[in-house]
């Protein structure tokens, strides 16, 4: 008798199973690509912190590319650039902070973890729809032949449009105001040439996180090194897109054809392309975690962390799912899915949610993403350009240039650096 | 001849998704990505069509590693019987490479006669497709290669096979014998999701087959340093061993330069070039030229 079918073999499904299979319990994930990751896209970065607990020592079989020693935030605006660079040799030893991976790898890794804790992995096998009886989610339907499925609990870890979490009616039809698009390029470069543009040596990695290179269109660009090939791409409002009527490949190439990135990826041959899409509502427009019999985690949920100078997905979706599999038996013996929901406010999960609620709102507003990029490079072009024989202009005279030049008023200024300040404080 | 009672199906397993990097060249291979092609797919499909309607059992064979024990099991739910032809050990590891020890591998792992043999026309990473005329020879029945569709027709088969200018050959072909086919007009089924369930868990059957060493056996591998050619000092004066010794005004054929011409230049000229060369009739270059 199955007691657990988990739906999608992404990190919340397998960070489900796991946990759900070691308490004794019998799982069955499911899975509609020919092995975990198959079908998966992200951008390039895991922080694995929240492994600890469960796997310990996983850095040394992780499947790892490179180990972030390096995170730059750049901004960007035509022909100019401003980066905030920082490097810390602690990220490249254990216990590591975050690196990249690519899911076809990471995924399969996690679920083989899951897979020897007792649970079943069933690929190339998509769930097409609830089993309900009452109110009470009793299984899933697949597009197998008899593929009818029954257990007491069911886990939806089916990613950003779950189609299960819409059938029980926690998630909208259509969401595209809460989310973003992202577009990636894998390049492949000489592991040689890589580190000697990044500035890194043996399995040291990059992680660039980019303002302004999306022509106003509110979201951001990333630059992350693996072995041998960099991933490239832009992470943009899925309504805002529609409305420029821009295509997201077109700003892609536009990124790469930026003078403070062209000479990363120079002679660079095009590997991959992917988009997926992301939740990006954050806290405050969270769909509930629960139905009777059933559980939603991961981006499936929404709770994918998009906060500016943060895109954590894939750890804010393993949170989620070895909550949801600690307290599977729970919620099968009691028939009350509200421990879940409990569990989740006592970890980095919602509590990073909750704290950065205002996030997506002041990242993605308009002035941050038009304004704000030409007032910081117009005021540290200012400031380092020699005038001389004229004296250099005091940091405030730039300031009140630069803003007017780009159309931003002081007050502005003030009201969003206090916005930011509560938001990020 | 008395009603089939077995049908063997030899099918390969491999990375289908074989990775070369383009920089380097370098060859990765996935377990993830190790299948059956769809043409050892389609003989399996074959297979289990004859096998039920004969009423016969189903046998797959795969020579290979663990890494195809999950596109077994998948096989196993559809009720075939299966059994993996360990390769481990140097030489049997390569014996995709030399056909006749794999055929003998694989009839001797069949542990009994079968009455039809069940291949693909060749494998995914273009092999001969010479296979199955080593089954055919080891178990001295019949071959019938490179069929489109096989049909019972009482205890035989009719079969078809196509041939050049979209012209199809049809054929009755007597039992025992060996098929191989193409991947044309049937796909393998899925099993049902219990089925799967069911043999999640199911040790694939392993048969550990002593295959006889190759007849040319390697008795050493050196770096090729040939001895130096022994050659005797020119003589004469300093300019007539420096002659001798560079070749320089010796007589040569000079190249032939050609161009630039138009296309009906260059072809008169190859044709003069392969006349002048005896490789042509004069006859022959009047004719082409005209
Ligand atoms: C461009 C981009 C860049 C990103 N960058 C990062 C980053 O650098 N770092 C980071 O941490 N996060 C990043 N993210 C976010 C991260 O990818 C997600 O938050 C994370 O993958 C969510 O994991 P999940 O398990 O919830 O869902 P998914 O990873 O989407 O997994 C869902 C799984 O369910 C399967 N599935 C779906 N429907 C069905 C069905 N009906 N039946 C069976 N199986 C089904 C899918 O095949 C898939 O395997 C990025 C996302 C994008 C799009």
């Amino acid at each position: 008798m199955t007691d657990v079918i988990v739906v999608g073999a992404g990190p919340a499904g397998s960070a489900a199973a796991l946990l759900a299979a070691r308490d004794g319990l019998d799982v069955v994930l499911l899975e509609r690509g020919p092995f975990p990751g198959s079908k998966n896209a992200y951008g390039g970065v895991v922080y694995g912190r929240v492994l600890d607990e469960v796997l310990p020592n996983w850095w040394d079989e992780v499947p790892v590319q490179r180990w972030v020693t390096r995170r730059s935030t750049m901004v960007l605006t035509e022909g100019r650039a401003l980066t905030v660079d920082f490097r810390s040799t602690d990220w490249g030893k254990a216990p590591y902070n975050g690196c990249t991976t690519f899911r076809a790898d990471f995924d399969s890794w996690l679920a083989g973890k899951a897979v020897e804790a007792g649970a079943q992995l069933v690929t190339s096998t998509v769930a097409t729809g609830l089993v309900v009886e009452g109110d009470r989610v009793v299984g899933v339907r697949t597009d197998r032949s008899d593929g009818d499925l029954r257990a007491p609990l069911v886990i939806a870890a089916d990613g950003v449009k779950s189609f299960l979490a819409k059938e029980a009616v926690l998630l909208p039809r259509t969401q595209a105001k809460h989310l973003t698009l992202g577009v990636k390029e894998v390049l492949s470069l000489p592991r040689e040439v890589i580190d000697e543009r990044f500035g890194v040596r043996g399995n040291e990695g990059v992680d660039v996180e980019i303002l302004g290179c999306t022509r106003g269109i509110p979201g951001g660009g990333f630059v992350y090194t693996n072995r041998d090939s960099i991933s490239v791409g832009v992470v943009v409002s899925v309504e805002h897109l529609a409305a420029a009527k821009v295509r997201a490949e077109d700003l892609v190439a536009d990124l790469k054809a930026h003078p403070a990135v062209a000479p990363w990826v120079e002679g660079a041959d095009l590997k991959e392309y992917t988009a997926h899409l992301i939740p990006e509502g954050g806290y405050d427009h969270l769909p509930p975690l629960s139905t009777p019999g059933m559980l939603v985690t991961g981006d499936a949920a929404g709770l994918c962390l998009a906060a500016g100078i943060w895109l954590e997905g894939v750890n804010f979706a393993i949170g989620s799912g070895l909550e949801a599999g600690r307290h599977a038996r729970r919620i099968i013996e009691t028939r009350d899915e509200k421990p879940y929901r409990a569990a989740l406010e006592e970890t980095f999960v919602l509590q990073d949610h909750k704290r950065l609620r205002g996030a997506p709102g002041v990242v993605l507003s308009e002035r941050v993403q038009q304004q704000y990029p030409g007032l910081i490079a117009d005021l540290v072009q200012g400031l380092f350009t020699v005038t001389n024989p004229t004296a250099k202009p005091g940091v405030v005279k730039l300031l009140r240039a630069a803003a007017k030049n780009n159309g931003v008023k002081l007050r502005h200024l003030m009201t969003d650096g206090l916005r930011g300040g509560k938001v990020f404080r | 001849m008395a009603e089939p009672r077995l049908v063997a199906v030899l099918a390969r397993c491999s990375d289908l998704r074989v990775e070369v990097d383009a920089l380097t060249g370098a060859v990765s291979r996935d377990a993830r990505t190790v299948a059956f092609s769809s043409s050892d797919a389609a003989a399996i499909e074959h297979g289990l069509q004859l096998a039920s309607a004969w009423g016969a059992r189903t046998l797959v064979l795969t020579a290979g590693g663990p890494e195809c024990d999950g596109p077994l099991r998948d096989v196993a739910a559809l009720g075939a019987e299966v059994r993996r032809v360990a390769t481990h050990g140097s030489y049997v590891e390569e014996l995709a490479a030399d056909e006749r020890a794999l055929a003998r591998a694989m009839v001797s792992a069949m542990g009994e006669r079968p009455d039809l043999v069940l291949c693909a026309d060749r494998s995914a990473d273009r092999g001969t497709g010479a296979l199955p005329a080593f089954v055919a020879h080891e178990l001295g029945v019949v071959q019938a290669p490179g069929l489109v569709s096989l049909e019972r027709d009482g205890n035989e088969l009719i079969a078809e096979r196509r041939l050049d200018f979209g012209r199809r050959e049809r054929m009755r072909v007597p039992l025992p014998a060996v098929c191989s086919v193409e991947a044309a007009g049937t796909r393998l089924r899925r099993a049902s999701l219990p089925a799967s369930l069911a043999a999640a868990r199911f040790e694939v059957p392993v048969a550990e087959v002593a295959v006889p060493g190759p007849a040319v056996r390697v008795l050493g591998s050196r770096a090729a340093r040939p001895r130096p050619r022994h050659l005797p000092a020119p003589t004469g004066s300093s300019r007539e061993r420096l002659l001798a010794l560079t070749g320089a005004l010796l007589s040569h054929e000079p190249p032939t330069v050609i161009g630039p011409v138009d296309a009906s230049g260059a072809a008169d000229a190859l044709l003069e070039f392969l006349a002048r060369n005896g490789y042509l009739s004069e006859a022959r270059t009047g004719y082409a030229a005209s």
